[in-house]
């Protein structure tokens, strides 16, 4: 009796490992795609090895499409257009879709699964973008939950970036997390550095990458990012210009003004940052010395909720009351909003009532 | 669900359930309240869209409730792989007369009502329904 059950046993073990050894056979011949051809906006062809999802294809041959989600087809950031062999749309892809983009065969790169040669089509912004190996420089506490953390590009590296834009930071394994995270982080430095960038990070609760950040990071770390990213930048105007900030939101407007400081501007700029407290103020004596480096800026905080202890005499409240004096001619004024999506509607919605027009209110929304 | 893949501490605390016990334990203590997983994510979602509604500044309803939602830069995904992401954005309920404040996402308004899932005894963001139900209604 037990013989026979043994030898069943060993029967079905067998037919199991010849069943996984034909499996794998058949994942090698019938997967093997071969090298294929990526077809770059009619301009470009590079070789890649079929099977992979067009986004990690196109990131070995470094050419990398904006992803929050690390291609697990659930943000959406990685859309492209698909003119030929990404085959049919995925059950994955339609929810993230609309029918615009349906109809433009806009599609998820990292659903999209190399088997044929393809045709795509992308911004022409995203060649400028690279990954960097970098090292950390400089940690400085900026407050209680925000860090400036300042990198140094390694292998005589440079990044060609526009004041307002970001980077994605891959923090590594740390603790009980066993995967690399990716996040986006605007530049907080101004572009001239070129070998040096700083980002502004600010602790998220439960964050793996902000905990990463806050709690192991330390000078002399080896860090990569890609970048730059996004079309959030000064417009070459002579239009005035608001802007305004919250919290982690001041990184980009910070580099602008880096920025501007350099090449030298005399556009009547206002500068509104809002914060909740005294403790959550940050770079006030740097932002408030641009106003001696301009002829024509000045720095506004605003906290909402200051505390008796605070000693605050400064403006409290919201900031948009305090826009109709910065406001000369609406018409002429840009607008550069970056933090929480609340506050970039509520000032959208104030600016457009002082006038200025919404095809010029630039912002970059949290969420 | 684990520590380390969507968030830091994952979802389950220091719970020995599986996450479908946990459902299930909470399910069960839903029906002796007399509320639905539904009924309480729409009061999430009434409480989160009135502080958006007011810019999620301190807000005041009904001279019962303060609200107040910080958001923070990025998404987070749903842990039982639904698709779409969810805005890192921080609402707090403190019920006035109580002083008990509840802290919640976007992304637990979407696991109360799509999967009757509070999170496990012990994570950072474990909703007590028994407490939702007594102190936010």
């Amino acid at each position: 009796m037990i013989t026979k059950v043994l030898l069943d046993i060993a029967i079905m073990s067998a037919i199991g490992v010849i069943l996984a050894l034909l499996m794998v056979i058949a994942q090698r011949w019938l997967s093997n795609y071969g090298e294929l051809s990526i077809n770059i906006n009619g301009k470009r062809d590079i070789t890649v090895i079929g099977g992979n999802s067009l986004l990690s294809s196109l990131s070995e041959k470094q050419i990398f499409l904006p992803s929050a989600c690390g291609g697990r087809g659930t943000c959406g950031a990685c859309k492209c257009k698909v003119d030929e062999g990404g085959g049919p749309v995925l059950p994955t892809e339609k929810p993230l879709l609309s029918k615009t983009e349906l109809e433009g065969n806009i599609r998820l790169s990292c659903q999209v699964k190399v088997k044929n040669n393809v045709k795509i089509q992308i911004p022409d912004s995203i060649f400028n973008i690279r990954k960097y190996q970098t090292e950390v420089v400089e940690i400085l506490d900026y407050t209680y939950d925000t860090k400036g953390i300042t990198f140094k590009l390694l292998d005589e590296q440079t990044i060609d970036f526009k004041a307002g834009q970001y980077v994605q930071l891959e923090s590594k394994p740390y603790e009980k997390v066993k995967q690399k995270a990716i996040r986006a982080y605007s530049i907080s430095s101004k572009p001239s550095l070129q070998n040096r960038l700083q980002l502004i990070i600010r602790q998220v609760p439960e964050g793996i990458c902000t905990t990463w950040v806050h709690k192991h990071l330390k000078v002399g770390d080896k860090v990569s990012f890609t970048g730059p990213y996004g079309d959030f930048f000064l417009r070459d105007t002579d239009a005035d210009i608001i802007f305004v900030a919250g919290g982690s939101g001041k990184a980009p407007i910070k580099s602008i003004l880096e920025h501007l400081a350099e090449t030298g501007t005399s556009r009547k700029m206002s500068y509104f940052f809002g914060a909740r407290t005294v403790k959550d103020l940050y770079l006030t004596e740097e932002m408030q010395a641009f106003e001696k480096v301009f002829e024509n800026f000045e720095y506004v905080p605003v906290l909402s909720h200051p505390e008796p202890g605070d000693g605050w005499t400064g403006k409290t409240g919201f900031v948009m009351p305090f826009f109709k004096d910065a406001i000369r001619d609406p018409q002429n004024t840009e607008a550069y909003l970056c933090g929480s999506p609340g506050m970039i509607a509520a000032v959208t919605k104030s600016l457009k009532e002082y006038g200025v027009l919404e095809g010029k209110i630039y912002y970059d929304s949290f969420g | 669900m684990q520590p380390g893949v969507i968030t830091y501490g994952g979802f389950l605390g220091t719970d020995k359930r599986h996450y479908l016990d946990i459902i299930a334990d909470d399910e069960k203590k839903l029906d002796t309240l007399g509320k639905s997983a539904e009924e309480i994510a729409d009061r999430l979602e009434y409480f989160q869209q009135v502080s958006f509604d007011s810019f999620q500044s301190s807000t005041v309803l009904e001279d019962k409730w303060d609200v107040e939602t910080e958001v923070v830069r990025g998404y987070i995904a749903c842990p039982f792989a639904h698709q779409g992401m969810y805005r890192k954005s921080y609402t707090t309920v403190t019920n006035l007369q109580s002083k008990k404040s509840f802290t919640f996402t976007a992304l637990h308004i979407h696991l109360i009502r799509a999967h009757h899932f509070f999170e496990g005894k012990g994570s950072h963001f474990r909703l007590e329904p028994e407490d939702l139900v007594k102190e936010l209604f």
